[in-house]
């Protein structure tokens, strides 16, 4: 083989784990499940002839039985009053704001016949420009939650909003401290709501609180500038990114903001791109698609800071902070990192994903120190997207467990679950005269409350947000509540003793600025920009004072130490997403693990610990200990650091989230500065073992080419750098060999183009696709089973290298010890998979009764009615991108998650067919969308134009990296794309023609990254007949 | 010059008698035209009881009121003013557009139709009721209805106890007989040879001497009896059910609405043209004429089938309004024509742009009292117009462009097949 595969899709292979190789044998990981079916309880297979005899006997009978029914009669019942924006199977659509997280996008809500089907971006704001990561898309699943409470409860008992419109003042009024405990508030009304209730009752106190707090942030730029908010962070006007631990690509604050940004400066045309530099601990979705990444200790992050603080100091011959020896990174890290952002002063940019205050204000520093205030890091256009008051939260808890407070409210949160201390808190709500929770499902915190007030789902809600300075994003329901619910600035105001409903509160308070056609136009649009005023802000130096003495000291002390770091998956997030489906199945981006959370362990801690993948551990530390956790030896993870998510192990509020996980909350140290840390852990292993759902090495590709980058330099020098695809240049000739006829396609021919450059892995088109296509969800067990069934997958591969700097080739390389692997420094590459709509389709051949064709414009259909299930076509597929429906997953209680019940089934989308048991299904390319493209094309007697039509995977794509369009269309973009050249085919040496071309990975490194050895300018060495029948290839080395 | 006058007087008679006669004709016309969606002869509908109206007001003001109302109500004409009133001040149409003469006519036929007998009136004004009592006659029953499922339920319940009884009253009869007269039974036991020992017998001569014929032979009439009543049940199950004319809720006729008063069919079935559901009309649809329209009977309640709507929608006919203490019941239409859900298939695609007629898929809708299922629905129907229809190239700037490709092929044409309209994805996804 010439091109020696580089590419890992884990360590499995790597290691030749015999698992893997047993698995990546079979097209599926078990035979059919005929034991399952006539297996009897002892084992044994009983089942015989006679047994046939007799099901065929109760087969004749039952048709016979069913025969003698009567036809099924179905109704059609029309509206009594026709709504007049209602016309039944055409779509209307709602702007609106994203409360799935504090970042509020502005989103789209379809609608059909009155049901929210799915989310989309906004591609009008300003701010997000359509961007909606996945745990938007799945927020659509909690208005069909069958677990929903369904009407106001009091004492556990079921209750009208009378009573609690009854009692709840009464009870406030008795009470003499209450606080009011809220996520983050950034709307205007209800703010205003709050306030009116506090002027009613002053004994309130409002305390903003949220699991995996960003507070610190705010706090230090109060010391540092005066002004208490996180500022606005412009990543696309950096062209040197630093970031200490901020997933600012992944759960950072506003990921799909920041991801738009970011992307805008990878795009290799250009022959510019933003330098992007990661230091962290632990392999996050922002650090994987870093050019450099260091992995560091947690305990280390703020001595890293200072130092290159005074490194950047030295350049710009500013006093240094302290005089500390300086601690510096491998290959001199922090002083090149220092030197690459002096260098770009103005344009760059240093973030940390820290909780530390100190931290933070280094960051300040730092920023101020390179001119970014103001430029990069905008203090006028502030983000209000989270706030957390962890001080307050903190003394609220003590207060109310020693009684000094005797009543809470808590808005949409979830503290019993989610803070550290949560046993001082729930003995807290038990003492308090009166505990309310608007909780939407019983959680842990609903539970102990005398009254649950259920909130309404933002679908079901109207309201007002402002998650940037100016930016206001307003919400309109796009269907009446489900349930007995009421959204809870309306029991604010009630409580307050106001009359008005808040719509009309919410317009009253925009009366001044929006009134008739704006305010109109303002709901319509779905966002409203104000303009903000200039701030002058000017670093406060004394902020620093005593940040280095303990951040080195902290540094010092742990050098030896195992540590705990804390952190949010994409996803499940920090706890909210625990109790939804389509999130739970949703593969981690970097472990591709669903279903569960685990302890992240570099490969030779483990080692060292002796514990190996799948084994179960204890993680204690000085306040407790984190139980019976699954072990994944994560490559990229820093030596003696165990990283584990939070937001998993919930105790209540839905049987999805139930047993999944362990809950990590008990480490978060809510109330210090190591919030999202543990330094000096211990690990010991526990009882039994335990298999991770991962998708990971499911769908193997044999070691072939299947990912192409190359480096900024090696790009700019070549653009084909990468991608000399020797097959291509046999296809150019004529030389090889197809089974098929050539198909020649003049309508419209439907390819995707897909920019490896911009792809971060986030999982937003898996989720996105899920909904659009009625995917059903599989749960654990069947994704153990590799029968996950997500029409589009994204592969990721890990490309290592040996202690001298060479990549790994042979797998013989991984166990010699002295070529030794950096597990430590893996680079990451992301690939988005979906059928390929081959043009020489290798399924079409073998499906034994034409269930799967070739359309005239490029597709391959699947008729799920054809199918018998012989599963070729599957077996066929060099792209491993085809599922089988090995159950009916719905109305089956073997898979009890939204399809199993008629309000989860709400979610449907009418226009895509629920596939039925038996049958194989595939990305369709949203045959449907384009079919409804073209019909509003010809209703409007107009071409179809490039843009008609967005596959639901590219529509809410953060980074733009889908691009779908009709390539002969001679305007259209994704011809642009196709013509590029980095464009490339997967598996091109099959010649299946594929329609779905990908965009060679640029990195903006410093060294070699292309591996083709036929091709690499060093190591040339090609024959020279080759060379006369492709002049391209003659022309690079010319 | 006698003659000349004569005969002038002659045509004038003649004239003023055609006149006449063309004033009773014009005027049924005019009145059924113009007046019938808010007056009747003998009962109030939205406006008044017309009956001898030109006895109780003079032809000048009947002239004046007629042509503008509102105009004689705002001069304080006591009379018109109080009639104003009376009428929940609902004000009449303005019929500016008619002749002098034509308002005339229009009064003379109220004239004559008030001197006539009150019941062909109604009658003439109720065709509705009329076609409802001929639906119920058409339509009433048939044979499966659950009644007679039951009574067929019970019977053969019945007839089974009485097997069972009688099966046990011999056997008794047979126990006591061998134990009386132990020696008699023993010897008829014997004779009584059974049908195996019987070469003679057909039983024996099929399932003894040819065994394997015997069971074909069984089989085959099983699987025949099953097949059919499966494969029919199948055909149903996936919708193939041509001829299928179930019992709606309301006995509502096409031939009526879409044949006699030929209202487009889009008035009602307003998706038809916009997506994919042609979509049932909502009750409020049919308030929008059924408010004034209510074929009273001759005892001068609705007609039973309006009433249903009225019921649906919470409508009081006698106070004409919304009675929001009435519930809002929808209505279950029976669904017809069901395509099953692995296919897609959209109106507006049809019936918009490839501009087919209704009556293709549906058949002669407006002859229909009771919608039956014409057409079978199956794909190789679908496939076969789809071979067999042409695209409208020209007329739309979507398929001009596809067009454009094949012109240089030298086709002046295509078929929906050769656009890709056979193609699986097209329909099913």
């Amino acid at each position: 083989m010439e091109n020696k595969n580089q590419y890992w899709r884990g360590l499995e292979e790597l290691n030749n784990d015999p698992k893997f190789l047993a698995g990546k044998k079979h097209e599926f990981a078990e035979g059919i499940p005929l034991e399952e079916v006539f297996t009897e309880e002892d084992g044994d297979l009983t089942s015989n002839r006679r047994d046939f005899l007799k099901y065929f006997g109760f087969g004749i009978s039952a048709v016979a039985l069913a025969a003698c029914n009567k036809t099924p009669v179905k109704n059609a019942i029309p509206y009594i009053v026709k709504p007049e924006n209602i016309t039944p199977g055409i779509p209307n659509w709602y702007a609106s704001t994203c409360n799935a997280c504090a970042a509020n996008c502005s989103i789209l809500v379809k609608t059909r016949e009155g049901r929210p089907i799915k989310i989309e971006g906004n591609a009008d704001s300003p701010v997000f420009k359509g961007g909606v990561c996945g745990t938007g898309h799945a927020s659509l699943l909690g208005l069909y939650d069958n677990e929903r409470l369904r009407k106001p409860r009091i004492k556990g008992a079921d209750a009208t909003w009378q009573a609690i419109d009854k009692e709840i003042p009464t009870a406030l009024a008795s009470s003499k401290n209450v606080a009011l405990i809220t996520g983050t508030v950034n709307s205007p009304s209800t703010k205003k709501a709050i306030a009116a209730l506090i002027a009613k009752y002053p004994q309130i106190k409002h305390i903003s609180y949220e699991p995996f707090s960003y507070g610190a942030i705010a706090k230090a730029n109060k010391e540092s500038f005066g002004m208490e908010v996180i500022p606005g962070y412009r990543f696309d006007l950096a062209k040197v990114i630093v970031s200490f631990g901020a997933d600012f690509l992944g759960t950072w604050i506003s990921p799909v903001e920041y991801t738009k940004q970011w992307a805008k400066n990878r795009s290799a045309e250009d022959k510019t791109m933003s330098r992007h530099i990661q230091i962290e601990s632990y392999l996050s979705v922002t650090g994987s698609n870093a050019d450099v990444r260091y992995p560091i200790k947690p305990s280390a992050e703020t001595a890293y800071l200072i130092s290159l603080y005074n490194k950047i100091a030295v350049l710009a011959g500013a006093p240094s902070l302290g005089s500390l020896p300086a601690v510096e990174l491998p290959v001199n890290g922090i002083e090149n990192t220092a030197k690459e952002l002096w260098a770009n002063k103005g344009q760059s940019i240093v973030v940390s994903g820290s909780n530390s205050i100190g931290a933070q204000v280094v960051v300040n520093a730092i920023n101020s120190l390179l001119g970014n205030i103001g430029n990069t890091v905008d203090l006028a256009n502030y983000s209000n997207q989270h706030y957390s008051d962890d001080a307050q939260f903190a003394s609220f808890v003590n207060d109310l467990s020693s009684g000094a407070a005797d009543g809470v409210i808590f808005y949409n949160v979830n503290p019993v679950y989610s803070y550290s201390e949560s046993a001082k808190l729930m003995e807290g709500i038990k003492k308090a005269k009166v505990s309310i929770s608007s909780g939407s499902n019983l959680d842990e915190t609903a539970n102990l409350c005398m009254y649950n007030t259920p909130d309404s789902h933002y679908l079901e809600s109207w309201n007002d947000n402002e998650p940037k300075a100016g930016y206001f994003t307003f919400t309109q329901p796009s269907i009446s509540t489900v349930f007995e619910t009421r959204q809870m600035q309306e029991s604010f105001l009630l409580w307050a003793g106001l009359t008005t409903n808040f719509y009309d509160y919410m317009v009253s308070n925009w009366a001044s600025t929006l009134n008739g056609d704006n305010w109109t136009k303002a709901i319509h649009d779905g966002f409203y920009q104000a303009s903000v005023s200039p701030v002058s802000a000017s670093f406060n130096a004394a902020a620093t004072n005593g940040v280095e003495a303990s951040a080195y000291e902290l540094y010092t002390t742990n050098t030896k130490k195992l540590e705990l770091k804390l952190y949010t998956k994409v996803g499940v997030g920090a706890g909210e997403g625990a109790h939804n489906p389509w999130l739970q199945e949703m593969p981690d981006p970097i472990s591709k693990v669903c279903w569960d959370n685990y302890a992240a362990i570099s490969h030779a801690t483990a080692k060292e610990l002796k514990i190996k993948d799948g084994d179960k551990i204890n993680i204690t530390f000085k306040s407790g200990k984190i139980e019976s956790v699954p072990v994944l030896v994560q490559p990229g993870q820093p030596n003696n650091v165990v990283a584990v998510a939070v937001g998993y192990g919930r105790t209540a509020g839905g049987k999805t989230g139930l047993n999944v996980g362990v809950n990590a909350y008990t480490a978060a140290n809510y109330s210090t500065s190591q919030m999202h840390m543990q330094v000096d852990v211990k690990i010991d292993k526990a009882e039994g073992s335990y298999e991770l759902a991962h998708t990971q090495t499911h769908h193997t590709i044999e070691g072939r080419a299947i990912i192409k980058e190359a480096s900024l330099g090696e790009y700019i020098k070549d653009t084909k750098a990468g991608n000399h695809d020797h097959h291509k240049s046999l296809r150019e000739n004529g030389n090889l060999i197809t089974l098929w006829s050539e198909r020649d396609i003049k309508g419209h021919k439907w390819t995707m183009a897909i920019d490896l450059n911009k792809c971060t892995g986030c999982g937003s088109c898996v989720v996105s696709c899920n909904a659009e296509n009625n995917v059903p969800v599989v749960g654990r067990k069947e994704v153990l089973n590799r029968r996950e069934m997500h029409w589009i997958r994204i592969d990721r591969y890990y490309r290592f290298r040996t202690k001298d700097n060479n990549f790994i080739t042979k797998e013989d390389d991984y166990n010699n010890e002295s070529t030794g692997v950096d597990f430590e420094n893996v680079s990451v590459t992301y690939q988005p998979v979906m059928c390929q709509q081959c043009g020489h389709a290798p399924c079409e051949t073998v499906c034994p009764v034409l269930a799967t064709v070739h359309s005239s414009e490029g597709l391959n259909h699947m008729a799920y009615n054809r199918c018998v299930g012989t599963r070729y076509c599957a077996n066929n597929c060099p792209y491993k991108v085809r599922r089988f429906n090995w159950f009916k997953y719905r109305d089956n209680d073997q898979f009890d998650f939204n399809f199993n019940n008629d309000l989860g089934r709400m979610v449907i989308n009418p226009d895509v067919t629920v596939r039925s048991r038996g049958v194989m299904e595939k990305c369709s390319f949203c045959v449907q969308r384009i079919q409804a493209g073209k019909l509003k094309a010809k209703l409007e007697n107009r071409t179809l134009v490039d843009g008609d039509v967005k596959t639901a995977c590219q529509q809410s794509c953060p980074a733009d990296a889908i691009i779908f369009g009709d390539i002969n269309d001679e305007k259209s973009k994704v011809r642009e794309y196709f013509k590029k050249d980095r464009a490339y085919f997967v598996l091109d040496e099959l010649n299946v023609q594929p329609s779905v071309a990908y965009m060679t990975k640029i990195r903006n490194v410093n060294e070699e990254l292309v591996h083709e050895k036929g091709h690499s300018a060093a190591k040339h060495e090609a024959k020279p007949e080759e060379h006369k029948k492709d002049e391209k290839h003659a022309e690079h080395h010319s | 010059m006698k003659l000349s006058k004569l005969l002038t007087l002659a045509v004038s008679i003649l004239l003023s008698y055609q006149l006449a006669f063309a004033d009773a004709a014009e005027g049924e016309q005019l009145y059924k035209a113009n007046c019938t969606a808010c007056h009747a002869i003998n009962e109030k509908v939205v406006g008044p009881a017309l009956k001898d109206v030109h006895k109780r007001r003079e032809s000048a003001w009947l002239l004046k009121w007629i042509k503008n109302s509102q105009k004689l109500i705002a001069s304080g004409d006591p009379v018109a003013v109080q009639v104003y009133k009376e009428n929940n001040e609902s004000p009449m149409t303005a019929f500016e557009n008619l002749t002098d003469a034509q308002i005339s006519s229009i009064v003379d036929y109220i004239k004559k139709e008030s001197e006539a007998p009150a019941a062909p009136a109604v009658a003439a004004t109720s065709p509705t009721a009329k076609v409802s009592a001929d639906t119920n006659s058409s339509n009433g029953g048939g044979f499966y209805t659950s009644g007679t499922y039951y009574a067929l339920l019970v019977m053969s319940l019945v007839l089974a106890i009485i097997v069972f009884v009688l099966y046990r009253i011999q056997k008794v009869v047979e126990s006591l007989y061998e134990q009386k007269e132990p020696a008699a039974a023993a010897a008829e036991k014997a004779e009584n040879v059974s049908w195996k020992n019987n070469r003679l017998s057909f039983r024996y001569k099929l399932f003894k001497k040819h065994p394997v014929v015997g069971t074909i032979l069984v089989s085959l009439l099983f699987m025949v009896v099953f097949g059919l009543l499966g494969f029919d049940y199948g055909n149903k199950e996936i919708g193939v059910q041509k001829g299928y004319a179930p019992v709606q809720p309301i006995n509502y006729s096409h031939e009526l609405h879409a044949g006699t008063y030929k209202i487009n069919c889009l008035y009602c079935h307003s998706g038809a043209d916009k997506g994919k559901q042609a979509s049932i009309p909502s009750a409020s649809t049919c308030m929008n004429c059924h408010m004034h329209v209510q074929a009273k009977k001759e005892d001068g309640k609705v007609s039973p089938e309006i009433q249903k709507i009225y019921n649906a929608v919470g409508w009081d006919a006698e106070k004409r309004m919304y009675d929001p203490s009435k519930p809002k019941t929808p209505i279950k239409w029976v669904r017809i024509h069901n395509l099953p859900d692995h296919a897609y298939f959209n109106h507006a695609q049809h019936v918009k742009i490839g501009k087919v007629e209704c009556q293709a898929c549906h058949g002669p809708i407006e002859t229909m009292k009771v919608v039956s299922q014409q057409r079978s629905l199956q794909m190789g129907w679908c496939i076969n117009c789809h071979r067999e229809a042409n695209v409208d190239v020209a007329n739309n700037d979507y398929y001009e462009k596809l067009h454009a490709n094949l012109k240089t092929e030298g086709q002046a044409s295509i078929t929906v097949a050769q656009n890709g309209g056979l193609e699986c994805g097209k329909c099913h996804y």
